[in-house]
């Protein structure tokens, strides 16, 4: 490799948002490329989110019409997509983008253009699916998106499905493309001394996570492009004439590994922050590990579970049960090596902390009602109702947004060399999870009810004070989303200066200056274990701190 | 120090709150369990889902309570100054008792559920007679079998005239589920779970309403601008007046052919 002179960035290059526009549009440097994922996430949730926040004043009261039907059917289609697709994978994306060559000492992703390229796809698979609202209607078949539904005959009117499934398509290539720099980056440019056996836990989680999108984004890809072939060439794939089922196999065998595309990285993240605070590393790394590869091994042959009202054979139902469930166990192991590393630990409850403990108290719900909806009998009762939707949210909201808010709260001081403002930070964190719970604890009794999820309205009055509660909740989480918004930009620009290692981390990216040099590293450190930078902390070789007494947040 | 931290906590109080309060069965939208099963399929979900809290309800209080612990225990406050806590990497022990512990509950649920599943799922043989149930944008049409098959529409309104399905109850009805454009799904939680009305294939369900009475369900499948008014309502009548119902529907629909015959 000819040796390149790197030059380090300007100071004031290097902690604002504020860099040249040309430089944002041209840099290959990961680290840009991550910040550029995680606003175009978190833009996308603002979006999302007002989505949701329109969908609930219009369920807030009985046969209310703030929006008309067909605007409400393309409300909630542009929610779970933008959430699904735009904001929580691209964010995790992003995150991993930034951390994952730091974390294991390398000074680029292995293919940096592939990586811009991969990254301005996302632009252009947005654009694409927003873009459908100017044709006559976006998609308006659920983030789902079933056939025959979305076909000509029942769309005919809009270009939305169109336009949803090109963007669907350019969205599956971008994650491809990561995927493949993500496993490349692990496997060829890890620092001297980073054996597999050492790599932090985030990584592995990426790792796993790669390996998923791999494996379901082309048949996701293929399922969009054989949409589109019936649409615009008339083929029978998924017609009413076709086999619409076929359409529901294919997007469940990518749709139900996303969901783990979209927790397992939240799960890496969980513990990085957990063993931080607690003082006490990882109980169980091996265990840690080989649950997230039982989880993507069993995420794959569990695809049907979200089929059991179309008509399956019985043992082919029995199957995806069981398998199903017995995701349980690898989560379980996790769940409890977590509680084990906390267990006769010294507990700082930081926001990212309180983030971590928050997630563990909500996805566990999440977890536990999947197991009521893994059981076919019981499922027929509340498959596609409001008990799936509260289901969904404990898991993607209490799981992926309570630990990408951890994430943020543990990394931004490593991004932006400012630490987030612990006040509202504890007021971030005590909103979302009273908001959060209030929208959707209760909401498991709607769908026990008999309230199908996607109705625009309902007659019904018995469900009126549920609804109301649910609305009323749900812009407290608004609110909440906002405060943080206020603390990212307010603490980017003027928040307490961190310094390389604010928390005590146990991983290579606190060795490095905050933010880091384009470069990442003047030296990487050796690495001896899964935890380099406490060792050298242990060994002296690092100036020891004292603890931070009132810890900032 | 340690009470202001601990002060702290009080919004956690919120949770035991939400949970008793949605442990009560009251009637304004707020209950944890199904409504009351009139159908022997609905009650053997409705025990399931029964059967299934036990360890779930088991787990739950046990978990939580253990992560309230970690933070009313280990949280860094409540440890003496310089506390440096163990470094434990892991136990092998342990760990296979929380990995086989979780794996004996999952299997036993799982067999459980697919006892309940070959019970009431499979295609069924003896039942008393058939209704054909279409699903179409947006309403639902029953054609009957006896007295030359006349067929009910239930078209989709919003407005609360729903045009009920007639049973008579204790009779074992058969259902078969077609969809003539998109694809529905038929609810209605009293009786039992959801099956699928596909275009392409025939999906069938069973009925056997041990009461008199009417209940409501909708479609629960999104099928398009109209998916929120495809009401359900399912009445159940004695044999009797069921036989009374269907003679009169027979003959408003055979008076219905005929004027469109003549007129035609």
């Amino acid at each position: 490799m000819a040796a390149t002179q790197v030059l380090p960035r300007p100071k004031a290059y290097d902690d604002t948002f504020w860099k040249p526009i040309t430089l944002w549009l041209t840099t290959t440097d990961h680290k840009l490329i991550g910040i550029m994922y995680m606003v175009t996430g978190l833009l996308s949730f603002v979006i999302g989110g007002i989505f949701a926040l329109i969908i609930r004043l219009q369920l807030s009261q009985p046969n209310l019409s703030v929006v008309d039907h067909e605007t409400y059917n393309q409300l909630i289609s542009a929610h779970g997509v933008t959430m699904i697709f735009f904001f929580v994978t691209i964010f995790l994306t992003g995150i991993a983008n930034y951390m994952v060559p730091i974390m294991i000492g390398a000074r680029d992703m292995a293919f940096p253009r592939v990586n811009l390229l991969g990254f301005w796809l996302v632009p252009v698979s947005i654009f694409l699916y927003y873009g459908g609202f100017f044709t006559g209607g976006a998609l308006d078949a659920g983030w789902t998106g079933y056939a025959p539904l979305t076909e000509k005959a029942y769309q005919g009117h809009s270009l939305g499905v169109d336009f949803w499934a090109l963007s669907i398509i350019v969205w599956a290539i971008s994650g491809i493309m990561a995927s493949t720099n993500f496993l490349t980056t692990i496997v060829a440019l890890r620092a001297p001394g980073m054996k597999l056996t050492r790599l932090p836990l985030f990584v592995w989680a990426q790792i796993s996570t790669s390996i998923l999108l791999l494996v379901v984004g082309a048949p996701l890809a293929a399922a969009m492009i054989l949409v589109e072939f019936d649409r615009q060439l008339g083929t029978q794939f998924f017609t009413t004439q076709g086999r619409p089922v076929l359409y529901q196999h294919l997007f469940w065998f990518f749709g139900h590994p996303e969901v783990y595309i979209m927790i397992l990285p939240g799960f890496g993240m969980i513990s990085e922050v957990i063993p931080v605070f607690a003082r006490k590393q990882i109980f169980g790394y091996t265990t840690m590990v080989a649950a997230l590869f039982g989880i993507v091994f069993l995420s794959m042959t569990v695809w049907a579970h979200h089929m059991f009202t179309v008509g399956m054979n019985t043992w082919v139902e029995g199957f995806f049960m069981l398998m199903t469930m017995l995701i349980a166990v690898p989560t379980g192991i996790k769940f409890f090596n977590w509680i084990a590393t906390t267990w006769w630990g010294s507990v700082e409850f930081t926001v990212p902390m309180k983030f971590a403990w928050g997630f563990l108290a909500t996805f566990l719900i999440g977890g536990i009602t999947g197991v009521y909806l893994a059981s076919v009998p019981v499922d027929t009762q509340l498959h596609q109702s409001y008990y799936v939707v509260a289901h969904l949210h404990y898991v993607l909201f209490g799981g992926s947004v309570f630990t990408i808010f951890a994430g943020i709260y543990y990394w931004f001081p490593k991004i932006t060399g400012r630490l987030l403002n612990r006040t509202l930070g504890e007021w971030n964190f005590w909103t979302l999870f009273i908001g959060f719970n209030g929208t959707f604890l209760i909401m498991h009794t709607l769908g026990l009810e008999g309230m199908p999820r996607r109705i625009a309205t309902y007659a019904n009055p018995a469900w009126a004070t549920t609804n109301m509660i649910i609305t009323v909740s749900s812009f407290l989480i608004a609110f909440s989303v906002l405060l943080f918004f206020i603390n990212v930009i307010r603490s980017w620009n003027g928040g307490e200066i961190a310094g390389d290692d604010p928390w005590h981390g146990n991983t290579l990216e606190w060795a490095t200056t905050s933010p880091p040099p384009p470069y990442n590293f003047e030296k990487v450190p050796p690495v001896h274990s899964f935890m380099p930078l406490r060792d050298l902390r242990e060994s002296g070789q690092l100036p020891a701190k004292p603890e931070p007494a009132p810890a900032p947040a | 120090m340690k009470a202001g931290s601990l002060t702290r906590l009080w919004p956690l109080a919120i949770l035991p709150a939400v949970l008793l309060l949605s442990s009560c069965e009251a009637p304004g939208g707020i209950s944890p369990i199904f409504p009351t099963p009139v159908s022997p399929n609905g009650q053997d979900i409705f025990d399931t889902y029964i059967g299934i809290s036990i360890p779930a309800i088991i787990v739950f209080i046990g978990v939580e309570l253990a992560l309230l612990w970690v933070v009313i225990r280990y949280r860094r406050s409540r440890q003496p100054a310089g506390y440096v806590p163990p470094q434990i990497h892991g136990n092998f022990k342990l760990e296979v008792v929380w990995t086989a512990v979780p794996l004996v509950v999952v299997l036993a649920i799982a067999l459980y559920s697919f006892n309940e599943l070959q019970k009431d799922f499979q295609p069924i043989s003896n039942y008393d007679f058939e209704v054909v149930v279409s699903g179409h944008q947006f309403g639902w049409n029953y054609t009957y079998p006896q007295a030359g098959g006349f067929t009910i529409h239930q078209e989709g309104t919003l407005a609360g005239d729903v045009t009920p399905f007639v049973v008579p109850v204790n009779t074992l009805i058969r259902l078969r589920m077609q969809g003539t454009d998109v694809i529905h799904s038929w609810w209605v939680p009293a009786i039992s779970g959801k099956t699928d009305a596909v275009p392409g294939y025939d999906n069938f369900t069973w009925l056997k309403i041990d009461r008199v009475g009417a209940w409501r369900g909708e479609c629960a499948e999104l099928c398009g601008v109209g998916h929120s008014t495809m009401q359900i309502i399912v009445q159940s009548m004695t044999q009797s007046d069921f036989d009374a119902w269907v003679q009169q529907q027979a003959a408003t629909q055979h008076a219905a052919r005929s004027t469109s015959t003549s007129a035609s």
